[in-house]
This record gives structure tokens, C-alpha cells and sequence, in this order.
């Protein structure tokens, strides 16, 4: 067949979306707890929030240009996406290491959306080869 | 957290029953009965920690001690897995002084006061103004009264007996002190707190922050001479400044009466100050200086309330008159002078060489007083009962008492009527109207009923009656005399009705169908 789009990236993205949107809403209510429950001061609050909500508005444009370029089978908007990943990551990673307080459940969170990235990463180059040649 | 130990209270000591108590040896350890403490951990938040857990082998012969250091977790999985936040799971420490901060710790905490109001004084913050306009554009009971540079100050003894400058007169607090100052004669005109222009040249913010000056005046001054003779200056608006005449200091502030009129929104219209001055001879190092502060709000007359709202134990029970006016009087007279008495015992004992000294009725203090009453065979009936009335009342009895301790005298239904009783003695034998009825005691009963909340309740007076009972004088054979004793007496009696707490209705959810629901069928 000549299908050249990737189905397991299309699978993978597509619950990632939904993965993605479960991870918003509970890193939020978390950080809506730690800051009731712990001492959190505002100049620490600020920095975790920025974090979370500016991976929030990379992620939008990050799974559209997956699914457009997979689809497509057009290199050029999965190679964007591709580079959103990787700022996503970045994200993720200071989300998982350098939070004011790294709770158990963000430990979890964040490991399982690292592995997906990771794992949505490997399957883009492969799709974006495949385009390619 | 194997170093910690909370129950480690006596230094170099063991102390009982405290398993991990570094000082103590294992004999000591085979004489306590139980842990005190027996685990000691981090924060329980933490995912994973270090706990030492310390227990009491019973088994053993003799008793020992078991330490063991394990790794607690909590299986929350909200539990703390890493913080990047130092602090986080401690208490602040407090700043350490140094060569940077030291300024402006010495500003926050150096003062009399640890406050931040040093910095509201700065009058170009006018930003933060607007939001806090609505809280300070009136003055509040015990609000520091400001001025131009800082507040009115009433100099007041504040550790010992010297007067202390940075004491701030609160408003609406009438406050009066008496405090020492050192002198010395010769440089008395150089100490500003001796001189009245210490007093009055800052003059009174109206409203707190704001630009509204008011001018203290000068009311009056009283030249205080050596020997303690007061004379008022019949001119008060002359300034007369502490000078060194002959050895003495003349013109030296001994007294100031502040009276401040205010509005009733709390703002502040007129300041006026009454001085005492006096002389200080060469001897003295040190003068006593007396300072006083009344609040009057402004078109009221300044009546002490004994009370806001209900009576307190212990103040005057107010009392008035009521003018005659027809067809309701419009209000009642009362001011310092009509107040309840009540005949106050004289070491002479003897009534009718009673002085005419009264003695106030306190709100809750009942009272009992007499006197002796010698009667001769010369004495006429009516007028002596007309002397022991006045006696027994006072020259000016009051007709109504107030309710409630700052009843005002416009509100007419405030005011309780006093009800008069006369009870005669009789004796059954001697049933002649014609005899002679002298008052021999009075008796004021004063009902008073708690009224209001049941965390706050307030005396209220209800009723009060006085009782004047007279009994028959038998004439007497000439020569004889008897002495018969005269009494009167006050009683507060508590009438309140046991209290029932009640509570607001729970809401109801009030739901109607419009008036035309079923329009179609109806």
C-alpha cells in the first residue's frame, strides 16, 4: 500500500491529546492544593504557573501540526511539531525536577507524558523519513 | 533525626522516661517504663524519611533500650517526593542584623512602637491613598491624633515616673497623667517641654492623612505661684514664654488641659489648650508635670455617660427631671447636678446637724446609710417632718432615671419614672389620722433586667421605686428625749427573665408556578 502516514503516531497522538488535556486539569488542581496545604509564596507560585500554562499553548499547535502533517504526509508541519516537542519536554522535565514541591502524582504525571513524548518523537522521525524518501 | 530528641529537656541530665536523651546510660534506661517519645521524624509529608524509633525492651532482664533508624514512607500519593524550596518545611528564622539591613531594621523595630506607620507619614505617597480613603477619613476610638509632623503627644510616666514625649493621645480616650521632668533654673528656657509653644505650634490634622489643619487655641492660663496660689490670666492670648527671673524660672509649664471638639464622623473641628504655669525656684531638679485630654462631640454638652448602652457596675446611675411642658415634655433636664443620692453617714451620726453631704448612687452597689435622730419634747411635728424628708431625699429628689447608661435627654421613653410609696407603721391601736407621721426610712429599689444579646447583655434599669416609710411619734413627756435611727438604703435587684437563645429561621425556598402555568387548560 502507499499509505505512507504513520498509524501508531496517529494513534499515539491522538490520545495524547486527550492524555494531555487530564494532565492540565490535575497538575492545576495539585498546585491549587500544594499552595493551600504548603507554604507557597508567591514569587515561587508564579514560575510553576508560567510553566504549566505556556506548555498548555504549545501543546495546541504542537498536536494540530502532528495530525496535519501526518496526515498530509507533508514534512514540513511534523518537523515543527517535532521542534514544539521539544520545548514541551524542557517543560515537562522542569515540571517533573525543578517544581517548588514535586508531589508523588507529578512524579507519575509527568513521567508518563515524557514517555509519550519520547515515544511520539521516535515515531515522527520515522514517519518524517519515510515522507522524505 | 538520630540527633533529635524533644523530650531532651535538663542539659547533662537524663530525663525520665525520655528514650532518646543522649545523657542518659544504660542503667538509667532499665528504670523507665515507657517512651515518652517514641518516634522521631521529619515532616510526615515526605514521601520517604528517616524515622528513629526508640522502644523499651520489657522482655529483657534488665530493661533495655532499642534504637532503631528506618525508612518511613507515606503511601500517599500526594506525599512530597522532592521540594526545590529550602524553607519549605521549616520555620522562618528571623533576620540576622547586619552592616546592610541594620538601618532599616533600626527603622521598623527601633521605635517606641513596632509599627509601619513611620511610612504612612510620607505625604507623597499619594497613590496608595484613593484605596485606603474610605478606612482613615475619620478618626476611630484610639486612633493616634495626628498633627502636622507627627501626633499629639501627652507626655505620660511610661517604665518610672518620668515623663515620657512619645506617648500619642488616642482619640476619643480621656486620658489624664501626671509625670515628673528634671529642670535645672538656668537653662530652663532652652527646655522645650517647659515652654507652651512645645504644646501648641503643630497644629491637628482633621481627619487622619489629610490637609485639614485646625489650630490648637490657647483657652486659658493659670499662673501658679511658689506658695501653690492659682490665678487665671484674664488675657489668654498673649504667649508667655519661660524666662530666668531672679534666681526662678517663671512661665514654666506645670499643666495642660487639652479639649478637643469633634464631629460625630470622627472628625476633629477645634483643639484648645488650658495652661498651668508656674515658677521653679533654684533648689528644684525636678517638677511635676500634669497633662489631660477630654473628648466633646461638638453641640452636646458633655454629660459622663455611665454606660454605652447598659449600665456598668459602678458608674453613677443617672437620673433627671422632667420639664414641665404640655402636652409631653420635649426632654429631660439632666446634667451633673440631678443625680441619685442617697444620704451619706456622718462621723456625727446625728441628722439633723447632717451637713447635707449625699453621696451618689452607683449603678450595682447597694447602699445603706443612717443617721441618729434625737427627739425632745419641744420639737413640732410638721416641720420636723419636713426637715427628716429632706434629710431622707435630698434637696433636689429626681423624677425619672435613665434606662440605660447613655440615654439621651431628647428620647422621652428612655427614662423611667421613679414611683414614690409612702408605708406608714401604724400601730393598730392608735388609728387617728391626726397623729403625727414621721419618714423614718427610705428605701430605693432599683430593678434592672439584662437586655440584649446573650454574649453581650446590657444592664437596663426597669423600675425603681422609693419607699418612704413613716411611723407615728408618740408626744412625749417633757424632759424625756428618745433617739429613734434614721436609714436609707438602696437595693439593685436583677429581674431578668432566664434567656432563650433563639436562632434565625432556616430559609425557606419559596417557589411559585407563574400565575398562568396551566394557561391553556385553566
Amino acid at each position: 500500500s502507499s499509505q505512507l502516514s504513520s498509524l501508531p503516531l496517529q494513534i499515539l497522538l491522538y490520545v495524547n491529546g486527550i492524555y494531555y488535556i487530564f494532565y492540565f486539569l490535575t497538575t492545576l488542581a495539585m498546585i491549587i492544593y500544594k499552595s493551600q496545604v504548603f507554604s507557597y509564596p508567591d514569587d515561587l507560585l508564579a514560575p510553576d504557573l508560567t510553566v504549566l500554562f505556556l506548555m498548555a499553548i504549545l501543546e495546541i499547535p504542537r498536536l494540530y501540526l502532528g495530525f496535519k502533517g501526518n496526515l498530509t504526509e507533508a514534512e514540513a508541519p511534523l518537523g515543527l511539531s517535532l521542534g514544539l516537542t521539544v520545548g514541551s519536554v524542557v517543560l515537562c522535565v522542569y515540571l517533573l525536577l525543578w517544581q517548588t514541591y514535586v508531589l508523588w502524582a507529578d512524579v507519575l504525571l509527568n513521567a508518563l507524558l515524557l514517555s509519550a513524548y519520547g515515544l511520539e518523537s521516535g515515531l515522527k522521525v520515522m514517519a518524517i523519513a519515510a515522507f522524505v524518501s | 533525626v538520630a540527633r533529635l530528641c524533644v523530650c531532651d529537656l535538663l542539659v547533662a541530665q537524663c530525663d525520665v522516661n525520655c528514650c532518646c536523651d543522649p545523657d542518659c546510660s544504660a542503667q538509667d534506661f532499665s528504670l523507665f517504663t515507657a517512651c515518652s517519645v517514641p518516634v522521631v521524624t521529619g515532616d510526615s509529608q515526605l514521601c520517604s524519611q528517616k524515622a528513629a524509633v526508640y522502644s523499651l525492651d520489657v522482655e529483657a532482664n534488665p530493661p533495655e533500650r532499642i534504637f532503631k533508624l528506618i525508612d518511613q514512607v507515606n503511601p500517599s500519593i500526594f506525599c512530597i517526593h522532592a521540594t526545590n524550596y529550602e524553607q519549605a518545611l521549616y520555620l522562618k528564622s528571623p533576620e540576622i542584623p547586619t552592616p546592610e539591613n541594620f538601618d532599616q531594621l533600626l527603622d521598623k523595630f527601633g521605635g517606641a512602637t513596632f509599627s509601619a506607620e513611620h511610612d504612612s507619614w510620607n505625604l507623597d505617597t499619594d497613590a496608595q491613598n484613593p484605596p485606603d480613603a474610605n478606612e482613615t477619613s475619620r478618626y476611630e476610638y484610639g486612633v493616634p491624633v495626628q498633627t502636622e509632623d507627627e501626633f499629639l503627644r501627652l507626655p505620660s510616666p511610661v517604665v518610672s515616673s518620668w515623663c515620657s514625649d512619645a506617648n500619642p493621645a488616642g482619640f476619643l480616650v480621656n486620658q489624664a497623667t501626671k509625670c515628673i521632668r528634671s529642670v535645672s533654673v538656668e537653662k530652663c528656657d532652652s527646655i522645650q517641654a517647659l515652654s507652651m509653644l512645645f504644646y501648641i505650634n503643630s497644629s491637628i490634622l482633621a481627619v487622619p492623612k489629610s490637609s485639614q489643619m485646625v489650630n490648637i487655641t490657647v483657652q486659658s492660663i493659670v499662673v501658679q505661684s511658689l506658695n501653690g496660689m492659682r490665678t487665671l490670666l484674664s488675657s489668654s492670648d498673649v504667649l508667655r514664654l519661660p524666662m530666668v527671673l531672679d534666681e526662678l524660672c517663671i512661665n514654666a509649664v506645670l499643666g495642660v488641659n487639652y479639649h478637643i471638639t469633634h464631629t460625630d464622623t470622627g472628625e476633629i473641628i477645634e483643639a484648645a489648650a488650658a495652661f498651668v504655669l508656674g515658677a521653679i525656684s533654684k533648689e528644684a531638679l525636678s517638677i511635676e508635670q500634669s497633662f489631660e485630654i477630654s473628648f466633646t462631640q461638638e453641640n452636646t454638652q458633655p454629660v459622663p455617660l455611665s454606660g454605652n448602652p447598659g449600665y456598668v457596675v459602678g458608674l453613677p446611675v443617672r437620673a433627671g427631671f422632667q420639664p414641665q411642658g404640655y402636652p409631653f415634655p420635649a426632654a429631660f433636664l439632666s446634667n451633673k447636678h440631678s443625680q441619685l443620692t442617697i444620704l451619706q453617714s456622718s462621723s456625727t451620726q446625728d441628722c439633723l446637724a447632717a451637713q447635707g453631704a449625699r453621696a451618689p448612687v452607683l449603678f450595682g452597689y447597694n447602699m445603706i446609710s443612717g443617721c441618729k435622730l434625737r427627739i425632745t419634747a419641744a420639737m413640732k411635728c410638721q416641720p420636723l417632718a419636713q426637715t427628716l424628708l429632706d434629710v431622707l431625699k435630698g434637696q433636689s429628689f429626681p423624677e425619672y432615671v435613665a434606662s440605660f447608661g447613655n440615654s439621651q435627654a431628647q428620647d422621652v421613653l428612655d427614662w423611667v419614672p421613679i414611683t414614690q410609696l409612702h408605708i406608714s407603721e401604724q400601730m393598730i391601736s392608735h388609728t387617728l389620722q391626726s397623729s403625727c407621721q414621721i419618714p423614718v426610712s427610705l428605701g430605693i429599689e432599683v430593678k434592672w433586667t439584662k437586655y440584649g444579646s446573650l454574649v453581650n447583655p446590657q444592664a437596663r434599669i426597669v423600675n425603681v421605686t422609693a419607699t418612704i416609710t413613716s411611723t407615728t411619734l408618740k408626744q412625749l413627756p417633757s424632759g424625756r428625749e428618745r433617739i429613734i435611727p434614721i436609714t436609707s438604703s438602696v437595693v439593685f435587684t436583677d429581674i431578668s427573665s432566664p434567656a432563650e437563645p433563639s436562632y434565625k429561621a432556616w430559609p425557606t425556598i419559596n417557589i411559585k408556578l407563574p400565575f398562568d402555568f396551566f394557561y391553556p387548560f385553566v
